[in-house]
């Protein structure tokens, strides 16, 4: 079944071709493989209605006019009411500190703090949030100064891909201002909500107890 | 904490202390920008429809009325853009090698027709939000013909079964034939003739996402005839000339950046459908596009590790010598060979007859590929599950028999170091093998059993030349520019480390440049644990110029910079560099609820000298627990009526949380075996092997079951113990 | 996500109201207390409702309080609310066991009593009976999952942890829609799929569950709500126990154990119960509990597991009481 010029009778895909266009014409390579999608041009070649292409903006959903106070900062906005609260603070307010892993409350990547306690910012429509005091990643190191969790999590390697960082960070935030030195077995329980496939668990709740014993005192 | 060192090493200055990331502040503040992060100005937002099949013919594709939507800038179909994913399906799985690509029978498309799995791409949209994009998906009116489909590997190969390709459903291997992977060492015949007992098991794993929390995205930019891409890579260098090649152009007309990830254990090698799909759609629309996925996008989208099933043969002497060793396996690749299928672990052993035949086949799940050691932890786990199995069987403490029967260094096959004895032995005392096991497996009263497990590995990292550039200006600032990414393990700061070290100044002293093809020369790339030593050994060599031609030069004044580059190619003389690594475990089960609690964890590792303690430290604790989420709950499961996969994301996959993670004690034993970057090997996946395997040991020792299917569940535990 | 409108209800009589007026206008409504399972079912498309309305700004529905004759609870006290008040052990311990702090500091009574099955057929839309469907595709699929009590013609299991914990509490539910309020007793609340195959209560399109009601307990009575998860948290039960007894020393006088996790509805025990009454809590008695908890469980090809699972949950559970 070595013969490459054979047609594929069973797919719809063209038959196959060598792939590597240094060892043919430019021209050989887009019809080929039918890749009209890198002629040089700008104009569009491919299946999009030309008319429909100038339009400006998408007709947007019911919109809504709300109010909120982001790391202490105020904010009046008109939200889409489909938007949520991720979408409105990383597409809207530029703070993409607060990532999205799953979009569905199964991971955690998205907490924020909602009048300091911990939420999944993707389960939240934006105008449920009308009115709240909202803090994220972004709001917690004060004049340049990491906060104490923080910095805990640069000296204990609390990040590995990072990407779970924000969300771990914001609910060892509520954890510390409310518990000002958890044990680690406090520390997990009230992590349980955010996950780290790098599997930086150890690390992460020695950094939260670390910072715990760091700030040490009573609530 | 839990790290211990035993190094009879040579303290140096930078290398082997404890350091924080060079970009650390910028990761817990929100600062770091991943690529779903950056915007530009006119950037519009992309989206993927997949097929709701396991496998249909398409008929056509209607888009006239996604088009009509206001807002949708750019629709394309694989009617319309039939652009081959050069990476996305290579005969024999061979990922890196551009003559194999060239010559691949199967190949798979940005689009394909027919669809071969619940999740294959049909089309995409790029509209001014996201919420169009994904109004205009459903808007796409695809007319399918339902084809027959088959989901389990063995039942692919079966007479009869629905023909997924049309030679078959045997993957062909890298010159397009239609054969196994086989390895046949010796006589294994002569061997079970030898042997005074012979046994016999069959072994099944599952479907392991790479679940990284990050899903995958790419914001694609042209600018004249030069695409600049933001996409997660796990290798810059490679993704931008598997991008170059694919879309026609030459590699410097593709530019890669990537200054953070967020994570991929092996899937984001490459480059991705996903590139090619953003890169089409914003050439078409004129405009920037970030093409999002979501979770169940990259859960169905991308790959995972590949399902297997393993039967072994073991031939053993009664004093618990092994005479022969056979495995037929087979591994569901899903409709695209995308990486080899390899099902590792017989080589660890000594035994002089040893024959391993693997059948990777084409199935209609969605596709196989590489996950942080992608041949190995399921290898490690059915091969050690059966000598664990066959050394109780003949009276053997499991110790006993690997140390017995594990391979040593032949003047053949010499090692640049060995020290697997070492690690063994450590760890069995650190753990206190000797009390901790049950001599009699399942010997416990009542309902909450106790038990360990042990597992041992050996291996090898990727091979590969990277480059590095070193330069220094009058005020005695230091740049390092290296093409690695920085998926977690750290590669930036180690990198830092390496060429500090080296340098003999500060790391504050030094910059690192990383993560953009038009800044940084060529690196390998962060997969086969290689970064550290063949990236590292490039940095050593350029700083090691770089001295040179300020002892020579004395150092810039001025304006001037002093610039050094070095190109290696790492060369061992011969010898295999191996890292080693054993794993002990004491878990309780809860033989009423099938229950696994682990009690103590306790890892040694020899990979060679430790370059940065913490993250080295936590690259171990990481995988493991990886390791141990295979070994307890994930899998993807598929309804078999209807090829629907059922459990896709976090939750379904039960991932394990905060509550679910134990100490994992980790001791490295530090060697330098004279190659390495100061004798550094390798760590990033050597931690992932052993979980599995030392899991599954302790829960037989406990429960007196052998458990032959991962994961290993609850209801399979208590369905064994029924 | 599709396009929606989201109204925020100022009282439960307003979101009637404007529940009405929605459905009146052909639209298909839905009523959200934490949002968060309901945001996952909008985006997957299980759920197509036209209008959210929201609940959360209602501030006189989520309170605790005394009435003559026991407690009456808001529908939209949170879990994390609910999980620190005295009202009952089994109460918070239910709670507290639902999801994680960031779910339960948002979520509601009402919103988990409530909340759609978690089926992976049902949740990745297959057409079957809970969306109007004629067919349970566990049924010769993978039904790990699925019920060994009360299924047929769907097998779903029943998601809620405090749905169990209400029912041992013999709470009543409070239903307001048009028609004014109702309360009814768990009986006529939860529905069996042989009677309505399509919901898993009796609540139509505009009413929605306001409160709940528990009659006084005596003061010897202990309680104990014992969930058994996959993982450690964040997920459903495989199987749970709300446990409920009046103990007289170390008999039991009265008792009430409801299961979670293993049938279409919160599974009351009468056998169990009746049982139980007038004898002596021995590990002995427990262990004869556990067995006959599970004499009628019909499990299906896969799900086997949950019969001694439930035997030992149950017996577990009287244990820990005859302890406390």
């Amino acid at each position: 079944m070595g013969d490459t010029k054979k047609p594929d009778k069973d797919s719809g895909n063209p038959p196959p071709r060598p792939l590597n266009p240094k060892q043919q014409s430019r021209r050989d390579f887009l019809e080929g493989a039918g890749t009209t999608a890198v002629v040089a041009t700008a104009v569009p070649v491919l299946g999009i209605s030309a008319a429909n292409a100038q339009q400006a903006n998408a007709v947007s959903g019911p919109t809504t006019s709300i109010r909120l106070t982001v790391n202490g900062v105020s904010h009046s906005v008109d939200v889409e009411d489909r938007w949520t609260l991720v979408e409105l603070l990383r597409d809207q307010l530029d703070l993409t500190g607060t990532k999205i892993g799953c979009d569905r409350g199964e991971c955690g990547a998205c907490t924020v703090l909602m009048n300091g306690t911990p939420v999944y910012s993707c389960s939240q429509l934006a105008v449920w949030v009308d009115g709240a005091e909202i803090t994220t990643v972004e709001g917690l190191a004060q004049n340049g100064q990491l906060s104490t969790v923080q910095q805990a999590f640069v000296d204990n390697n609390g990040p590995q891909c990072g990407f779970c960082t924000p969300g771990q960070l914001m609910t060892a935030t509520a954890l510390l201002n409310n518990t000002r030195s958890p044990s680690s077995d406090e520390v997990r329980s009230a992590l349980v909500g955010n996950l780290c496939r790098c599997s930086n668990y150890n690390a992460i709740v020695e950094a939260v107890v670390s910072a715990g014993e760091k700030q040490g005192g009573a609530a | 904490m839990s790290e211990a060192s035993f190094s009879g090493l040579e303290p140096l200055n930078i290398v082997g202390n404890a350091t924080a990331r060079v970009d650390a502040v910028e990761r817990v503040t929100g600062e770091a920008k991943y690529s779903r992060d950056i915007k530009l100005p006119g950037m519009l937002y992309g989206q993927v429809l997949r097929s709701p099949h396991p496998h249909a013919r398409v008929r056509s594709i209607d888009i006239a009325e996604a088009s009509r939507l206001p807002g949708v800038r750019a629709i394309i179909t694989s009617e319309n853009a039939q652009i081959v994913w050069g990476a996305g399906s290579i005969s024999g799985g061979r990922q890196y090698n551009d003559p194999t690509k060239e010559i691949t029978l199967h190949r798979r498309y940005i689009f394909n027709n027919p669809v071969r799995f619940v999740g294959d791409s049909v089309a995409a949209v790029a509209a001014v939000d996201r919420h169009t994009a994904e109004a205009a998906l459903a808007l796409i009116k695809v007319d399918y013909e339902e084809l027959p489909f088959v989901l389990e590997p063995e039942a692919a190969l079966a007479d009869g079964a629905p023909a997924i390709w049309p030679e078959g459903n045997l993957c062909p291997d890298f010159r397009n034939n239609f054969e196994p992977m086989v390895s046949d060492i010796g006589d294994v015949e002569a061997g079970f003739a030898e042997a005074d007992q012979v046994f016999e098991e069959r072994y099944e794993t599952g479907f392991i996402h790479n679940a990284q929390m990050e899903p995958r995205s790419a914001l694609a930019h042209w600018q004249a005839d030069k695409l600049t891409l933001y996409t997660p890579s796990q290798g810059i260098s490679n993704c931008r000339h598997d991008t170059a090649r694919d879309l026609g152009l030459e590699d410097h007309q593709v530019r890669i950046v990537c200054n953070y990830m967020g994570g991929g254990f092996g899937n984001k090698n490459q480059n991705q459908d996903a590139d090619l799909v953003a890169a089409t759609l914003a050439r078409v629309a004129a405009a920037p596009v970030m093409l999002e996925y979501s979770r169940r996008d990259d859960w169905l989208g991308v790959h995972g590790r590949w399902p297997t099933v393993q039967y072994y043969k073991i031939g053993a002497m009664n004093d618990g010598t092994v005479t022969a060793m056979q495995m037929r396996g087979y591994s569901g690749m899903g409709p695209y060979r995308k990486n080899s299928g390899g099902i590792s672990g017989m080589d660890v052993y000594g035994c002089p007859n040893r024959l391993r035949t693997i059948f990777p086949v084409y199935t209609n799940r969605t596709t196989s590929g590489n996950f942080r050691a992608p041949s190995e932890p399921h290898g490690f786990w059915g091969i050690e599950s059966m000598m664990d199995e066959v050394a109780y069987k003949l009276g053997v403490d499991p110790v006993e028999f690997a140390l017995k029967n594990m391979r040593r260094p032949t003047d053949d096959r010499p090692f640049t170091n060995y020290s697997l004895d070492e690690v063994i032995t450590t760890g069995a005392e650190q753990f206190d093998w000797a009390s901790r096991r049950r001599a009699t497996p399942g010997s416990d009263a009542g309902p909450l059993k106790r038990g360990s497990g042990f597992s041992f590995m050996m291996f090898r990292a990727g091979v590969g030349t990277s480059s590095a550039i070193v330069r220094v200006d009058s005020r005695q600032n230091y740049t390092l520019f290296v093409g690695v990414t920085d998926i977690g393990p750290g590669a930036k700061t180690t990198m830092g480390m390496i060429a500090a070290e080296e340098l003999g100044v500060p790391l504050s002293q030094l910059e690192v440049v990383s993560g953009d093809t038009d800044r940084c020369p060529y690196s390998v790339g962060e997969s086969g644990s290689r970064t550290t030593i063949q990236t590292g050994y490039a940095v050593v060599q350029a700083a090691k110029e770089l001295k040179q031609q300020i002892a020579a030069q004395g150092m810039p004044s001025g304006s001037e910079v002093l610039i050094a580059s070095a190109t290696p190619v790492p060369n061992t003389d011969g010898k295999t560099r191996q890292c080693f690594g054993a794993h002990f475990v004491e878990v309780e089960v809860d033989t009423r609820i099938g229950t696994t609690r682990i009690l103590k964890y306790t890892t040694v590792h020899e990979s060679g000298r430790i370059i940065n303690p913490t993250t080295a430290r936590d690259q171990i604790r990481g995988a493991t627990i990886q390791g141990i989420g295979q070994a307890l709950h994930e899998d993807l499961l598929y309804d078999p009526a209807s090829g629907q996969p059922l459990t896709t994301g976090y939750y379904r996959a039960r991932h394990l949380t905060h509550l679910d993670i134990p100490d994992i004690e980790v001791t490295f034993i530090e060697v330098d075996d004279g190659y390495g970057p100061f004798g550094a090997k390798t760590a990033g996946e050597a931690g992932i092997i052993l979980a599995p395997a030392a899991m599954a040991n302790a829960i037989a020792n406990a429960i007196g079951k052998r458990m032959t299917s991962l994961p290993i569940s609850r209801d399979k535990i208590l369905e064994a113990l029924a | 996500m599709k396009s929606l409108i989201n109204i925020n209800a100022s009282s439960i009589s307003n979101a009637v109201a404007v529940a009405q007026q929605a459905l009146g206008n052909g639209q298909s409504i839905v009523f959200s207390g934490g949002g968060t399972d309901l945001l996952q079912q909008i985006k997957d498309g299980t759920d197509r409702s036209d209008v959210i309305i929201n609940l959360r700004n209602i501030t006189d529905a989520s309170q605790v309080a005394s009435t003559g004759s026991g407690t009456a609870i808001g529908g939209l006290i949170t879990l994390s609310e609910l999980s620190s008040s005295n009202v009952s052990a089994v109460l918070a311990e239910a709670a507290a066991s639902v999801g994680t702090p960031q779910i339960r500091n948002v979520a509601t009574l009402s919103g988990n009593v409530t909340q759609r099955p978690w089926c992976w057929y049902y949740r990745n839309g297959f057409n079957c009976y809970k969306v109007g469907g004629d067919a349970c595709f566990s049924v010769v699929g993978e039904n790990q999952q699925h019920a060994i009590f009360g299924g047929g013609p769907s097998f779903i299991v029943h998601p809620s942890d405090v749905a169990p914990a209400l029912v041992a509490l013999n709470a009543s539910f409070i239903v307001s829609g048009p028609a004014g309020e109702r309360s009814l007793s768990a009986q006529e609340f939860f529905v069996l799929p042989s009677q309505n195959p399509q919901r898993e209560n009796v609540l139509v399109a505009g009413e929605l569950l306001s409160g709940v009601n528990i009659p006084a307990a005596p003061a010897n009575t202990v309680s104990r709500y014992h969930k058994v998860m996959d993982r450690e948290a964040w997920t459903h039960a495989e199987v749970s126990v709300a446990a409920v007894l009046t103990m007289a020393g170390s008999q039991v006088e009265a008792a009430s154990i409801v299961l979670g996790g293993v049938a279409t509805i919160p599974w009351k025990l009468a056998a169990v119960e009746s049982f139980l009454i007038g004898k002596n809590l021995t590990d002995a008695v427990a262990q004869e509990a556990g067995a006959l908890a599970v004499a009628d469980a019909q499990p299906l090809a896969k799900n086997g597991h949950k019969v001694p699972m439930t035997s030992a949950a149950v017996e577990r559970t009287l244990i820990s009481l005859a302890s406390a």
